[in-house]
């Protein structure tokens, strides 16, 4: 007899359907798992077989042949033990198929009967969604956010009273929405820092116009304590990219964010010492979201810049123009969404005190390598470059607390609301041919730009960059349509100089 | 030149060009030999000071005087101790050079008083103004100024003194590297004029290329040939103090540029001046440290005034209120734009313009993260 059940695995952040096929015949008894099983997916064939005979179910001693269809795909992951055992039962006539008519499975079996959850139920349910999909119970919230019909149960043997209506599906929980657990961590409040009142408005200049950072300076500095304040400063998630990050975090089962939608913007902060595929997405079957793909809505923090691994950083060009990333391999491909704001931190040289004259000791030949480290593609990403040192501390006696991140948050979502009105989320999306008509220049800002032009401190790439970041100084200024020189001069100021960061000061 | 003259300068070439060959152990092998004899020593195999017959086959393998003929055509002249050309100054001195690379003419140093003008290769602005001012200063007085040709200090002493002008003393320099290595690179236009206006020396063969050791042994000879060293700006250790060293083993006067307390590249020279070392704070105060050191009375055309500290004036063209209060914020030193902010209660924007136009207006400097008054 033939049964035919509908399940998932997971394909990066996409859920694509399988049906599991299972087939039982005369012949010698046997059991064999065919359609590009891999390893997690043939050793199901033992835990399915316990999980029957723990059950109190028969066990078919006859020739059972499960095909996971459609056949050329790799399907990874233990989520298919459930449609095969509940296959098994329907194939040797112990559940009728009409019991499982409309329901998809999605779970592993324990030895002893029990579902287990699996990672990316919020995927894998949303794939099902014309299904009743049938998930272990601490799947069930997460499932449930997908907005399909969805029910759980604890055990194999609890699913199949279901099914034949031998006892109710319970009610399931509503899915809830509110601070969600990864980015839940408290990242300190802006009033902590003192002083650092360039790197205030940077920060705030970076959260309003999605502008990346990229902070340069001693040890000590402050480098790592401002960053982890961005995230404070940015508004919610929208709907929309709310549901996109909630996904992706499910389809790498991140902590936390299986219970409720992200509305927080996440922050994601890898150690250098993370590999390519970590970075950008990959690994065997499921081709798992990389670290962008995670910090999708939010930020991502690169802390050592120079420390990670060329290949890595190149690695991000590509994500950072086109807000998405395209793993391909093999056995398949995947497109994540990836529009993240880039912060980074690194020292000027390997001694860290370089930039202001005098300080630094290393050779030039030591700081050169240094900053070759660094391609100059991806050090023009970034719109902001700025030079970060330790405050001094008699300069500021007398000199209150800074603002407090409410505040600044809420100026930068009143700034953000400017730039929804031009119909872009942020500044830093704004093309380059509208910029002439959502920011035009007076004529004194017209007058700087093209002084910076002439003496070649500013490439015609550069001018756009700045009149964007122009563009975000002049919202939160509050001003007009029209961009004023001084909001120039503060974007020429933020974009700062990479020679003057990286090499030596001038001579 | 007698053939015999020409005999051992080729040997001495010869020798300096042997691979594996160092300043130690050629002083070693010309220690009590002619250049001639100690040649045909090492050929032999015989040479007392080369047991091991280290550099036998190599020295077989080679002609002296093919050798010295490469070092005509590179311009390179093989100087020996008491031969012309050799300097006065380091005959007798326990650390002399036992064959000295000359290129350029090295007769610019006799019957001129020496300075040496050193410091740091990361120097401030500060430092490299004031080795500027005292190098064109000293070659104007016609004092040979000393120094390594590295960057920072060395460059601007150098650069000072072949701004001077005619009839000034020309500039002396001593590398670590072969005459034909021109290290750091993009010094070769200023190598190239203290060579053709005055002298680049070295002991290294051609083609010795930069390691670290070298530089300290250079730096030895920079002292031996200087009748005062002056240190603009150096840290705490480094290659200055080497110079320092040097010269106090030989009973050289050091003086020192006292520099801002907070600033790390002066905080070598200011623990000079609490060891006891002479504070100078222009070209005359190292004129009459020089003629204490030499015994002889100050030179007439000196007393000149230059690099005079200039007091904190404001910029003659008027500026408008913003300007002058951002102006006034900015210190001498660099000072971080945090500061400034701190300092004018200003908003970023409206200071960063106003920092703008200080700046195309030519009354500040703009560095990473700091500005300073031009």
């Amino acid at each position: 007899m033939i049964a035919s059940i509908p399940s998932a695995v997971l394909l990066g952040v996409d859920g694509r359907t399988v049906r599991v096929e299972v087939h039982v015949a005369n012949g010698l008894p046997g059991f064999t798992v065919v359609g590009l099983p891999d390893a997690a997916v043939r050793e199901s064939r033992d835990r399915v077989r316990a999980a029957l005979v723990s059950s109190g179910l028969p066990w078919p001693r006859r020739r059972v042949t499960v095909n996971l269809a459609p056949s050329g795909m790799r399907k990874g992951g233990a989520g298919l033990d459930l449609p095969i055992a509940v296959g098994v039962l329907v194939a040797s006539g112990v559940l009728a198929t009409e019991a499982v008519a409309g329901y998809a499975f999605v779970g592993e079996l324990g030895l002893d009967g029990s579902v287990r959850g699996v990672p990316g139920a919020l995927v894998l349910a949303d794939a099902l969604v014309e299904h009743r999909v049938v998930v272990a119970d601490e799947n069930g919230v997460e499932a449930s956010l997908a907005g399909g019909s969805c029910v759980t149960a604890p055990t194999l043997a609890e699913v199949v009273a279901r099914c034949t209506g031998r006892r109710p599906w319970p009610r399931s929980a509503p899915p809830r929405r509110g601070a969600d657990g990864s980015a839940a961590v408290v990242h300190g409040d802006l009033a902590d820092v003192r002083g650092q009142l360039v790197a205030r408005r940077a920060l705030e200049v970076a959260a309003t116009g999605g502008h990346h950072l990229l902070m340069v300076g001693p040890p000590g500095a402050g480098k790592t304590l401002l960053a982890n304040r961005l995230p404070g400063l940015l508004p919610d998630l929208d709907g929309e990219t709310s549901r996109v990050a909630t996904r992706i975090h499910s389809a790498a089962a991140s902590p936390g964010a299986t219970t409720r939608l992200l509305t927080r913007p996440p922050f994601r902060a890898p150690h250098h010492g993370l590999s390519a595929v970590a970075m950008v997405g990959g690994g065997r079957a499921g081709l798992r979201p990389g670290e962008i793909g995670l910090a999708h809505g939010g930020t991502l923090f690169l802390d050592e810049l120079g420390e990670f691994p060329t290949a890595v950083l190149d690695a991000l060009r590509q994500p950072l123009e086109d807000g998405v990333v395209r793993v391909s391999r093999a056995h398949g491909s995947t497109t994540c969404p990836a529009q993240f704001l880039l912060v980074a931190a690194m020292n000027p040289c390997p001694c860290g005190q370089g930039g202001v004259p005098g300080a630094c000791r290393c050779s030039p030949a030591a700081r050169a390598r240094y900053a070759r480290r660094l391609s100059g593609p991806l050090l023009d990403r970034f719109d902001i470059t700025l030079r970060i040192d330790c405050p001094d501390a008699a300069e500021l006696v007398g000199h209150g607390t800074g603002e407090a991140t409410a505040a600044v948050a809420e100026r930068v979502a009143a700034a953000r609301s400017r730039a929804r009105e031009r119909g872009v989320r942020t500044n830093a999306e704004l093309a380059s041919s509208s910029l002439d008509h959502v920011a035009p220049l007076d004529p004194r800002a017209a007058a700087l730009l093209e002084r910076h032009l002439q003496s070649g401190e500013l490439s015609a790439r550069g001018l756009h960059r700045v009149r964007r970041l122009a563009r975000t100084v002049a919202d939160l200024a509050g001003a007009g349509s029209t961009v004023e020189a001084s909001h120039v001069a503060e974007a020429l100021f933020l974009r700062g100089s990479r020679v003057v960061l990286l090499g030596e000061a001038v001579r | 030149m007698s053939p015999a003259a020409d005999h051992d300068q080729a040997c001495a070439a010869g020798l300096v060009d042997l691979p594996g060959m160092t300043p130690v152990r050629l002083a070693r092998l010309l220690d009590g030999f002619g250049p001639g004899l100690a040649w045909r020593a090492v050929a032999a195999g015989t040479h007392p000071a080369d047991p091991a017959r280290r550099f036998q086959s190599a020295a077989r393998a080679v002609d002296p005087a093919e050798t010295a003929r490469r070092y005509t055509a590179a311009g390179v002249e093989v100087l020996l101790p008491g031969r012309s050309g050799y300097p006065a100054a380091l005959v007798g001195d326990p650390g002399a050079p036992a064959v000295l690379c000359a290129s350029g003419d090295p007769s610019v140093l006799e019957a001129r008083p020496a300075v040496a003008v050193v410091g740091t290769r990361s120097a401030t602005r500060y430092g490299t103004r004031v080795a500027s001012d005292f190098g064109r200063g000293l070659a104007e007085a016609g004092v040979v100024v000393v120094s390594g040709l590295a960057l920072g200090i060395d460059a601007a002493a150098h650069s000072g003194a072949l701004a001077a002008g005619p009839g000034s003393a020309p500039p002396v320099a001593v590398v670590g590297t072969g005459l034909d290595v021109i290290y750091p690179r993009e010094h070769r236009p200023l190598w190239e004029r203290v060579a053709s206006e005055g002298v680049v020396l070295s002991e290294a063969a051609l083609g010795t290329p930069p390691r670290p050791r070298v530089f300290p042994a250079r730096n030895r000879i920079i002292a031996a040939l200087s009748d005062v060293v002056v240190v603009v700006e150096c840290h705490g250790r480094g290659g200055s103090f080497h110079t320092v060293e040097a010269a106090a083993r030989r009973s050289i006067p050091v003086c020192a540029v006292p520099g801002a307390v907070h600033s790390p590249a002066s905080r070598g020279t200011n623990g000079l001046l609490v060891d006891g070392c002479t504070p100078v704070r222009d070209v005359d105060d190292v004129l009459t440290a020089l003629s204490l050191a030499t015994g002889g009375t100050p030179h007439p055309g000196a007393r000149r005034a230059l690099g005079s500290p200039t007091e904190g004036s404001p910029p003659a063209d008027d500026l408008d209120r913003v300007e002058r209060a951002v102006w006034e914020a900015v210190d001498e030193a660099p000072t971080l734009v945090e500061t400034v902010l701190l300092r004018t209660n200003l908003s970023l924007a409206a200071l960063t313009e106003a920092g703008d136009r200080l700046a195309a207006r030519g009354h500040l400097v703009a560095g990473a993260g700091w500005w300073t008054r031009a």
